[in-house]
Order: structure tokens, then sequence, then C-alpha cells
């Protein structure tokens, strides 16, 4: 073929060991979903996880933060994946996500159902999206004011998605391992050309 | 001894509210039951305030628990129009041809130091001889091209430095094998011509550039003749604080620096006419002013935005009073320097300069007072009689003078929306009173402007209330520096703002730029406009316009309320040796009150009535 | 690892008649396959209890299957308040086709079905309404609805919290025929001037016509204590224990608040709808009809007059599952049997394609219901604060058309340009008087002016918000009720706005419209089921679209006149 072919990414999730509080004080942590990797690869809107990854680390490389992933287990619940990543993160600076991709910004001194920034319409979110989140979660660790991220509405995305998001919500439950303490991961990505 | 007990009620018309105090009068003996305050309705002096003064009536007479009572008499101030306009023109403007430079602060450029090249487009990166700069159009993903150029690299090409149009400079030189200097978020990064040789400068973080912000860094970088340098000044001088810049040379490539000529301005007085530019900036405008004084009339070049507002506010009086236009004149104008963002004409990254403006606050006052048509409705609304008494300034005066404290000499200063007013009780019982341009309102513009907001709601907010920065969900720090905590988190939209500390709780102001930077915006601005007008106001009204011959200086109105210009007022008052406070009219009711209070002393035989003076 | 595969249908070559289709609205709608074992399925599953009822000793012991030592808090709350004790057994042992063929029959008295009703369990209930078809269903809900008059409800909001806007919009709405309207914020701060717009505006419109304000629950109650808001609707229950806890709600806590607007004379209502807990995750394996009848039984139990049901703002969920808008309908029939008030859906955007909306509005607005839809946009849906209806202000004309065509009262009729301009002209002024009595933010007439010919919040002149925010905030610290603003209304010259109001507030004392179903007629006179009962009993009985109020509806925007063929009917 003579046109160009836009690289395909992978994403594998490498182990690293049991996730623990970090100590930097200007560290981001992602907190990934059960289901976020594997088993789903992409978002509701076919966003490919590698790429929701890439773009966060990329905001957040941008703006001279460091980052951390974990990946939690115990729940699918966002609000909890979030609030767990923030009281993980040395910064208390977290970015929470399902596999739907949608999105939350949090802070480990905010109540559980509070936020930072939420991005609840998943079908919404693109790659340039998920940047402008990252380089916003960089941006509140090192204690700067960032601009927040232009939420997107529309209200015919509840006849398009809302059965798919409920669906992929199941799907995401029937992930949850009780039994697994979340670890911190190390996201692997590779092209394929 | 006291004859019968009379309902009576002072009304003050004011121009932003209308005030009431309702008393019950027995002889010379005043029971003051109650106040009120009330938006005013229409331009005061004119027929619509009614609707206002009857609600602030009624108002007090809820307040006293008789709501039904009809008072027996209702006294009025005797209130004249006054109309003030505000308008802002830029009158400096910065323009780049042939897309010279790019001299915008994106928040993160990559790598550091001075990169020299000629400008290559991505696609066609490899097999140049000399150094390059690589120029990256939209779309490009930082792995591809920090791809590319390690390729081009690789095979010897001498890659000096990048220009990119996403905001992508630290992954792209995170990922380069040599670290290149790296300028980000250039928007309109496909006008930068290819081919030309251009210098790419980042400076370490928390510095300036220092060689492209140089005019013989220029010199040395592009091998520049002495008239060539002078000639790139103006790029060297534009870039001047920058963190990161771009030159390209091009033939006739530039930036200017040039003044907008917005039209003249004809001030008359003393029998004679200046025009003066307004270009030529406030200083200039207010200079002329004072070589008429005392100034009787204004006028704009028609199709300016200055001549099209005194114009507006000429037509305004004229719908107010039915005085044909020709016979209303502009009695005092305020002329402001302020620095105005804008973004710069020419430039690839939605540069922005601050540029140079004149904010001008005109007023206009009529002594065609239409006060006995007012009277006459709201003796009909209300079935009682209602009096005109009591000149402005002069009630004004004997309130103030209910204040604890004070003595005669005793000067007012009322800093209103659109006007600043003083009046002057002097030791014969004389009173002159003065108006002139310029209070709340053009503070509120120079904030919105100087800050970029380009919300009067943020500019208000900001005016109005104390600043704070919220450096946790627990506790913040105040502009004094005092840090305050709470028990229950914070809300998130504040989390990391500089926010107004207001009754409602903190609001965010939409900036990025430091507290301390706010800060100083909002009290240059209070400085420039209450400081000055209260200094000019007072000289007006002052015995020989010596300000040290005035004695005590009493605050009243909403801006006496406010929380710092009382203080910045009182400093500047301090040096000529006056007494300067906020009024406690009665000892009870603080600055607000004055008139109506006064007006009905005045009423009861309690106040001695004054001369009548003439005003400045 | 996982792996993203390229997409290869780019290669497969369409006919044109595929690329036709494949541009139809209708397939930018979202459908997935159903997962019973999750829930996620409309009303068909082999996961849903079977029917059982056991009594003693004068208490249900067993409910659809579990003793009550393995009763969740839904059933414990069912079986003690919702289901008639005395007659369950007896009812449980009637078959359920026989059930099903009694609600269609025109020969059953409706008072005869509902009090078989009682006795029901969920499960059982289920098994009666999986029997029927949607016809039949559209038949049960004829004949059970409990008031005699259809009426429909509206949406009244501003995607800037404009009140000018709201207060015109409520006025059009009110003199088009809703019979109730409603409000809500983006900005929560802004409900006390929005909600007194919403009000006033109804007021001229319409008297009699009763306002909401959707809000938190506190805020809610607050403004309906101090009389600014005549009803509460938006008190969401849900069907499976689960849900409620992570509400951090119980059965009781709801039925507490429910009793707090009762205290007050308070018209309410709760909120429920088919797939709110498959939707959160936490179906607990039960199809979404059975955990909407659960909601319907706990409601009854409460003691509530009304539901709000027919999915609401889940209605993407039912829309995409197969026989998913029958079972949205089904749901809306039990309401009506279980003798509540039913405000039935039709309230959120819900397809992309116009014939797909049209049919998901048929099975309520043919046979009738208390409120047709619970939330028709009056005004243009990117305005509609509640995230879009299924019908806005564009529809106005075809539902106007639908009504003439099928001859059937969805509760609206068409307007003269004239009135419509004459009514939001006065709300807009008699607003502008309120807020200056109240010494509120000024509205100006150039506001008034535009809210005259405004169609959405872009026609307007900003307002200052942080100047209207501080007067709401004033309005809740003076302690601000609506007769305080009925005194304004009066005193500023709108005695007829005044009269409407204080009627509606009188009622909270006389408690009229605490019966079911109670809306106000012109003349204030509460129509509800005990004054107005629904008495179908087959064809040539129940409310029939007819005389003056037919004439009305034969009304349209163009009509050639018959008398001369060159104009049209004014």
């Amino acid at each position: 073929m003579t046109a160009a072919v836009e690289s395909v990414r992978t994403l594998s999730l490498r182990e690293v060991g049991p996730a623990e509080r970090g100590t930097r004080p200007e560290e981001v942590v992602i907190a990934l979903s059960p289901a976020f990797g594997d088993p789903f690869t992409k978002t509701i809107v076919d966003v490919p996880h590698a790429e929701v990854i890439r773009q966060l680390l990329a905001g957040i490389e941008e703006q001279g933060g460091v980052a951390r992933t974990i990946k939690v287990y115990r729940t699918a619940d966002l609000a909890a994946i979030a609030h767990y990543g923030a009281k993980l993160s040395g910064s208390g600076i977290a970015v929470g996500i399902l596999a739907r991709g949608t999105t939350v910004l949090h802070q480990r001194d905010l109540a559980r159902l509070s936020n930072l920034e939420l991005f609840p319409q998943a079908p919404l979110l693109d790659a340039e999206v998920f940047r402008m989140i990252g380089s916003n979660a960089a941006q509140y660790a090192q204690g700067r004011s960032p601009r927040p991220v232009p939420t997107r509405n529309d209200q015919m995305a509840r006849p398009r998605w809302q059965a798919k998001a409920a669906l992929l919500h199941l799907k995401e439950f029937e992930c949850i391992d009780h039994a697994r303490s979340a670890v911190e991961v190390e996201p692997v990505i590779s092209r394929v050309d | 001894m006291s004859g019968p007990v009379r309902v009576v009620v002072g009304v003050d018309v004011g121009n932003s509210t209308t005030e009431a105090c309702l008393a019950e009068v027995a002889g010379d003996r005043v029971d003051r039951l109650a106040s009120s305050l009330t938006p005013t309705t229409g331009v005061k002096g004119t027929p619509a305030n009614t609707a206002g003064a009857v609600t602030a009536v009624r108002r007090a007479l809820e307040a006293a628990g008789r709501p039904s009572a009809v008072p027996d008499t209702v006294l009025l101030n005797e209130a004249t129009p006054v109309i003030s306009g505000l308008a802002m023109e830029t009158i400096s403007e910065t323009i780049i041809t042939e897309s010279t430079m790019i001299g915008h602060n994106p928040d993160t450029p990559g790598g550091e130091g001075i990169g020299v090249g000629t400008t290559v487009a991505l696609a066609e990166l490899g097999g140049q001889d000399g150094p390059v700069v690589v120029v990256v159009g939209a779309g490009a993903d930082f792995d591809d091209v920090a791809e590319r150029v390690n390729r081009a690299v690789a095979a010897g090409v001498e890659v000096a430095a990048a220009v990119l149009h996403g905001d992508d400079a630290v992954l792209v030189v995170n990922r380069l094998t040599r670290r290149i200097p790296v300028v980000d978020e250039v928007s309109a990064v496909d006008r930068v011509p290819l081919g030309m040789l251009a210098a790419v400068e980042v400076a370490p973080p928390g510095r300036t550039i220092r060689t492209l912000s140089d005019s013989y860094g220029l010199a040395s970088t592009f091998d520049l003749d002495a008239e060539q340098t002078r000639q790139v000044s103006p790029v060297a001088r534009a870039l001047a604080g920058n963190r990161s810049a771009v030159v390209v040379r091009t033939p006739a490539g530039d930036v200017t620096d040039r003044r907008i000529p917005v039209g003249t301005l004809t001030v008359s007085g003393s029998g004679r006419s200046l025009d003066v530019g307004v270009d030529e900036g406030a200083e200039a405008i207010m200079e002329a002013i004072r070589r008429v004084a005392p100034l009787t009339d204004v006028h704009g070049e028609p199709g300016t935005h200055v001549g099209g507002m005194l114009a507006a506010v000429r037509d305004t009086m004229t719908d107010v009073t039915g005085q044909p236009s020709s016979e209303i004149r502009i009695r005092d104008v305020l002329a402001v320097d302020t620095l105005v963002p804008t973004t710069v004409q020419g430039g690839l990254a939605g540069e922005v300069a601050r540029e140079n403006a004149v904010a001008l606050a005109a007023m206009v006052r009529t002594s065609r007072s239409r006060m006995q048509s007012v009277a006459d409705e709201i003796a009909a609304s209300l079935g009682c009689e209602v009096l005109i008494g009591g000149v402005e300034g002069e009630v004004a005066v004997r309130g103030a003078l209910t204040t604890p404290g004070t003595a005669v000499p005793i000067a007012i200063v009322d800093m209103g929306g659109g006007s600043t007013d003083a009046a002057l009780l002097d030791r014969d019982g004389q009173v002159s009173a003065v108006h002139v341009a310029g209070a709340g309102e053009l503070v509120t513009k120079l904030v919105d402007s100087e800050l970029g907001l380009e919300d009067r709601d943020a500019a208000e907010s900001v005016k109005r209330h104390p600043l704070a920065k919220v450096e946790s969900f627990f506790h913040v720090r105040h502009e004094d520096g005092t840090v305050q905590f709470f028990d229950a988190p914070l809300p998130p939209h504040v989390f990391a703002r500089v926010v107004t500390v207001t009754p409602e709780g903190l609001v965010p102001v939409p900036v990025r730029t430091s507290l301390e930077a706010v800060r100083a915006v909002r009290r240059e601005a209070k400085r420039r406009v209450f400081v000055v007008n209260t200094l000019r106001a007072l000289a007006q009204v002052a015995p020989q316009g010596s300000l040290r011959l005035l004695g005590s200086v009493v605050l009243l109105g909403g801006s006496a309320l406010d929380f710092e210009i009382p203080a910045m007022v009182a400093d500047a008052l301090a040096p000529h040796g006056v007494v300067c406070g906020i009024g406690n009219v009665h000892g009870t009711e603080g600055p607000r009150n004055a008139v109506a209070a006064g007006l009905v002393d005045v009423h009861a035989g309690l106040a001695e009535p004054v001369a009548q003076g003439v005003g400045r | 690892m996982t792996a993203v595969e390229p997409r290869s249908e780019a290669s497969v070559r369409a006919s044109k008649r595929t690329e036709v289709l494949e541009d139809r609205p209708v397939n930018l709608d979202g459908f997935v396959e159903e997962w019973p074992e999750k829930g996620l399925v409309a009303m068909e599953s082999d996961f849903d209890p079977q029917p059982s009822v056991r009594v003693e000793d004068g208490r249900i012991v067993e409910l659809d299957g579990r003793t009550r030592d393995q009763f969740d808090f839904m059933d414990t709350f069912i079986a003690d308040h919702a289901i008639d004790v005395d007659t369950t057994e007896a009812a449980m042992a009637t078959e359920s086709v026989e059930i099903a063929r009694m609600l269609v029959d025109p020969r059953t008295p409706r008072a005869e079905i509902v009090a078989l009703g009682r006795g029901l369990t969920p499960a059982k209930i289920l098994d009666v309404v999986k029997l029927m078809n949607v016809v039949e269903i559209m038949m049960g809900i004829q004949k059970t609805r409990s008031r005699r008059t259809p009426a429909n409800q509206a949406h009244s909001t501003s995607a800037k919290d404009n009140p000018i806007q709201v207060a015109a919009d409520a006025a059009e709405g009110a003199v088009r025929g809703f019979a109730e309207l409603e409000t809500t914020l983006g900005v929560v701060r802004y409900a006390p001037l929005v909600a007194i717009g919403l009000q006033v505006g109804g007021q001229v419109g319409r008297g009699g016509v009763l306002t909401q304000c959707a809000l938190e629950e506190a805020t809610e109650l607050d403004l309906g204590m101090r009389g600014i808001t005549a009803y509460a609707e938006t008190i969401s229950i849900y069907g499976t224990e689960s849900v409620f806890v992570d509400g951090d709600d119980t059965p009781w806590s709801k039925a507490f608040l429910a009793s707090a607007y009762a205290s007050r004379g308070i018209k309410m209502r709760f909120t429920s709808g088919t797939g709110s807990e498959v939707q959160m995750g936490n179906a607990e394996g039960r199809s979404m009809l059975y955990l909407e009848i659960r909601c319907i039984l706990m409601a009854k139990g409460a003691g509530v007059q009304g539901l709000q049901n027919g999915s609401i703002s889940c209605i993407g969920v039912p829309g995409a599952v197969p026989g998913g808008i029958r079972a949205v309908a089904a749901e809306n029939l039990v309401a009506s049997w279980m003798d509540l008030e039913c405000a039935s859906g039709n309230d959120q955007s819900f397809s992309h394609s116009a014939m797909r909306r049209t049919s998901r509005l048929l099975p309520q607005m043919l046979p009738g219901t208390d409120f047709v839809c619970s939330g028709y946009s009056a005004v243009p849906n990117k305005d509609n604060m509640f995230a879009g209806s299924n019908l806005d202000t564009e529809d106005y004309d075809d539902w106007n058309t639908i009504q003439r065509d099928m001859q059937v009262d969805g509760g609206l009729r068409h307007v003269r340009e004239d009135v419509i301009l004459q009514v939001r002209n006065k709300a807009a002024r008699a607003l502008q008087a309120v807020f200056a009595e109240l010494d509120l933010p000024a509205i100006t007439d150039e506001e008034v002016e535009a809210a005259t010919y405004a169609n959405s919040s872009d026609d307007y002149p900003d307002r200052d918000v942080l100047a209207d925010l501080e007067g709401a905030r004033s309005v809740m610290e003076r302690g601000i009720t609506g007769l305080d603003l009925v005194k304004v209304l009066e005193r500023s010259g709108f005695g007829d706005v005044a009269e409407n109001y204080l009627q509606v507030l009188r009622q909270r004392v006389s408690g009229d419209l605490l019966q079911t179903a109670a809306i106000f007629t012109g003349d204030f006179v509460p129509l509800a089921a005990i004054n107005d009962a629904n008495d179908y009993a087959g064809p040539g009985t129940g409310y029939r679209l007819s005389g003056e109020r037919w004439e009305e509806l034969k009304k349209l925007r163009h009509v050639t006149s018959a008398e001369n063929p060159e104009e049209e009917v004014v």
C-alpha cells in the first residue's frame, strides 16, 4: 500500500510490584480500572488504550512531571479508583480512568465523590483531551493553576452510547477481583508497523 | 418643649442609591425610627426617580413596623442630574512583517541555548549541508518527529533547532540523541518562511533569553552591519523578557511599534481652546485641561471612540433634561494611562504585547433639576406633603458633621460609580461643592483591561474584594500574608487558584498571573482614580486651593465602605495635615444616610440652614 | 498483551442503498444485545423470580420465592407497606392470563382491577404484563389512568439560567396548555431567581399552572415550603437495595421526605424508571421491568400520590435492547394500575430518528396518561438543562397536528402568535416589576423586548451573573416566600397575576393538590382522581375529545378556510 498508514501501537502493562505510596512531591499517579488494557483494548469510541496512556504520559512529561501507573482490581468505581490513586500519589494528584474512557482528576484531600475535574462523557474523549488531562494533572501536582480542560457536551450521546456504556460497565464489573491488591505497572507501548 | 408628633421622612436621591430616614419630629425633638436603601430609578434629578423614592419611603415604614402608615411630610433633596461616560483608546500597536519573529512564551519550550540554521520543513529534512532549523506543522506526533530528526542527525545533517506547532517541545527534546533548543505552540507555523536563516533561543527555566533580545547579539548571530543592526533593534526590544524566541532573517522583515492616531480632544476654558491628541497620553490631556482651567467644555473628534462617548453623554443629558445638546457642557474629564494586552499583528503564535491605551471618564452636570415633578408625583402616590429642601452638598455636609469628632471647617468626599463629589463647609458657613469625572466604573474598566479579563463581573469582584491564593484544600494565604485554615475541604474549582474573598465564599479570578500582580493592578487602578480624584476635587473646594486649610475630611457613600480605599485616601491626605476618616452619621449610620438624616434635622430646626456658596 | 486490529471493512464494497441506509439518523442510535444474567434485558428474563406469597399471622412471610429472613429492604418495605395482606393470597391465586384480560377487557371496571392489583407481588405483576402486547398495554393504560382528563408537563430551563427566558417560556408553555412546568439549573445557586421566573411566568400564561424546580432534595423542599414552587417530582427511587444504598438512601428515608411535603400541603411524586439499576451496574441479575415494578410498589407503600416513570434519564438503556419500549409502556401501565398518578416519561432525548421519537411517544399519547410527557421541552433542546427531551419547541406544530389527525388530546393546542407575544411580554414585565420591588438586579426594557420575541437563550442580552447570584442569595437570606411575591405583584400593578398565584398558594391550606393526579383548571378547580375519576368502560365512555376542546384542537398554524379557500382559518 502506498497511502500513509498510521502506525498501530499496543499496550502491555508489566507488573512491577505492589502499589505503594510515592514520595516524589511532583508525581502524578495514573490509576487504571480492572479491565483497562486487559481484557479491553480501547475506549467506548475506539480510542486505543495504548494511545490513552501515551497521551496522558506525554501531557505529564511535557510539563516536566513524573508519573507512576497503578492498576486497581478491587473496584470498578471511578471515584474510588482515582481517590485510591491520589492517596498513593506523592503529590496527592491522580488521574483515574475506566476501560471505557471515563476519566477523573482527583486529589487526596477531597471527598471521594468530589473531584478536581471530571470527564463523565467517555464518548467525547479523544487523544487530544487525554493529552490535556495529563498536562493539567502535572500542573496541579506542581502547585500551578491550569486552565480546566474544556468540557464537551452532547445531548445525543444518550441514545447512541448509554446502553453500550452500561454494557461496558457490567463487563468491567466482571473483571473485579476482590482478592487481588492493586499493583504498580509499567506501561509498555510498542509500535506495530 | 414639644409640639404634636409628626412622621417625617428624609429622602436622598443619589446617583446610584436612594436613601430614606424615617423619624418622628415633635418640635425640635427628632426620634429617628428607621432608614432604608434602594437603587435609584432613572438618572438622578429626573421624574423617573419617583419609583425609587416611593420604594425607599415604603421600606423605611416597613422597617419601622408601620407598613400602612402615611407620613406627614416627605423631604426631598435638590438633586441635579450628573451623567458620566467612559471610553478607552488603544494608542500603540506592534506589527510583525514577513513573519520575522516568534516572541511568545510557551509554558514549556524544550532544550536550552541558541541554534542557528536554515529553516526546513520536517518532510524535507535530510541531505542538507549547512545547519538547519526544522519547522514542524500541525498534526505531527512527537514520537515521529523525534525519530525523523534522529535519523537525519545520524545521516549527518546538522539539526540546530526546531519550531513546532503542537505543545510537544519537551517531549521531542527528551527523545533526541542530541539536545537542541525547541520552541513550540506556534499556531501559525505554516507561515514561517522556509529556506531562510533563523535563530532559535531557549533560556533555562526561570531565566530570559540573552542573545536574540540584544541588538548586538542579533548582529553577531546574523552577521549584520551597523545599519542593519539599527534596523533590527525593535526586534530585540520586542523579545526582551521572553524565555524563548525565534528570529527569521528575511529581506524586508521587521517589527514596528507605531502610534495609532485616535483623534483629538478640544478642551475649552478661560476663553481659549486647546487641541490635544488622545494618543499623546493621559499626562498631556490632563496638562491641557490644567492650562485652560476652569474647564468650560470638551469636544472629541467625530468618528473616534472618545468623540462618540462625549456625544453620548451630551445626548443622554438632553434626553433627561430636555435641554438642547448645544447648551450642555462637559464639565470635567479624567484621563488615565493604561496598558492593554493585545494580540500582535502578524504574529505566528498569538503573541501578546502590552499596548498603551488611554482611558477617559467625562462628566456633565446641569443645574436644571426636575425634582418638583418628582415631588408632585410622590405627593400623589403617598398622599402627603412633599418639600424640596437643601441643595446638594449642603445637607450632606450637615449630616457628615454629626460624625463624632468632626468640626468646621469640614469637607466631604463621596466616591460613587460615575463621579467623585466633594463639598466644603467653611468657617463662615459657606458651602461649596464640586463633581469630578471618574469613579468606581473607571476602576472596574482599568482592572478588566489591564488583567485582560474581558469579564466585567470578574473585574468588579477583583475591585470589591480582597484576594487570596488557595494553597491546599484546607488553607488559603490571604493577600496580607496571613494563612487561614478550614476544617472542611474547599470546593475543587478554587484549588490552586487566585481567588477573591467574597461574602459568598471564594471566587476564582480567571487569570494565570500571580496574586501579587493582580493586587498591584487593583491598587494602582484605585489610586489613579480615587486618590487622584479626591485630591483634584478637594483642591477645587479648598480655600485658595490649599488642602492644608481643609481641617476634617469625611468620606461618605458606598466607596467609603470599601476595604482599602479609605486608607489609601487617608494616606494621600496625611502629608497635608488633614484628618481624614469614614463618616459615621449620628454616630450610628456609618457613611450612609448623611443627606436623608440631614434633611430631617434641618427640617426640625436642629441644624442651622447654611448660606449657599458658589461652587468652585 | 493486547493489540488493536486495523479495520478491514473498508475494503468491502457496499451497495448504494446500503450507503443511503447507513446515513439514516436511526443508525446513529446505539443498540446492544441482551445479557439477562446481568439484568441487561427489558422484561423477559429467566433470572427474574417466580411469583409467590405466604401470609402468617397477618404478615407476609414469603414474597416471590424469598422468605422473610432472605428479604432485602425493598422486599421488607413492599411486604409491609405496599401489598394488601388481607387479599394477597386470593389475588395471587388468580391466573395471570385472567388478570391480563381483565386489564384489557372494558367490561371489567377500573375499581375492580385496581383492587385486585393491591394484592399482587412484583413478580406476579410482571407475569401479567409479560402476557400483553403493546396495544393491549395501551388498552390497559387507557382504562387505569387515574385522572379522566389527560394532561402534559413541560421543561422550562435556560442554558444561561436566565430567569427572564424561563419566565417567558413558562408563560408560553402555560398558554399552550401545559398543566405543570418544571425547571432546573446549570448553576445551582441561580435557583431562587429561576424558580421565581417560572412561577411568575406560569401564572401569567394561565392561572393555576403548577411549577417545580428540580434540585438537590433539601433546597427543593425549602423552595416548596416557601411557596416559591408548587410541587416536587425529582425524588428518585431505585429497584435494588445496593443502588439505594449507593445514594445514601432507603425506602424509609424517601418516605420521610414525602411526608415532609405532605405536611405542608405540597403536591409531590417520586421518580423511577427502567434501566437505572443496570446502568449503575447493580441490577442483581433482574430484568429492568421487574426492578421498576418494585419501585412502583415502593412508591405506593410510601403513600405518595404519584410517580414519574417511563425510564426517564436512562431511556438509552431500554431503548437499545429488544422490546425495551414495550417495557417502558408496561411500566407506565403498572404505575397507573397501582392507582398512582403517572407522569409517563417522553422527557429525555431518545433517538436521532424522528420516526423513532414518534413511535416511542405513541403508547402514552394515544391512550392518554396523567402527564403524557413528564417534561416536554418548552425551550429549544439546546437550552434544556435536563439534557434534552424527546420533544421540544420545534415539535409544537407536529404535536398539534398529530392530536388533530388522531383526534387525541395530548394536552396542548395551537395558539395564535399575537397571544403568545402578549403573554411572553407580560411575563417578562411582571418579572421585571418583581425584581425591581425586591431590589434584585434590574431587568432592562431591552431584556423584556428580547423575551417577547426570543427563541433561545442566544436571543437575550447577557445578565450580570455575579449580581444575579448575589440577588439569589439575598432571596434565600431574606426569607422571601410565595406570599411576599404575591404582595409585590399586587403592588406593582400585576393584580391578576398576584390573584392567580395566591389561588395556587391557598391550595396548600385546603390540601386539594394532595389528591391523586391533581391539577388545576384555568378556573382553579382542582381536577384529580377524586372528582375527575377515569370512567373508561369501552367505546363511547371515558374521556372523549369533543365539543369546545375538539374545536380548539382543530386549529393549526395553516388550515385553508372552507368558506373562502383563498384564506386560512385564523
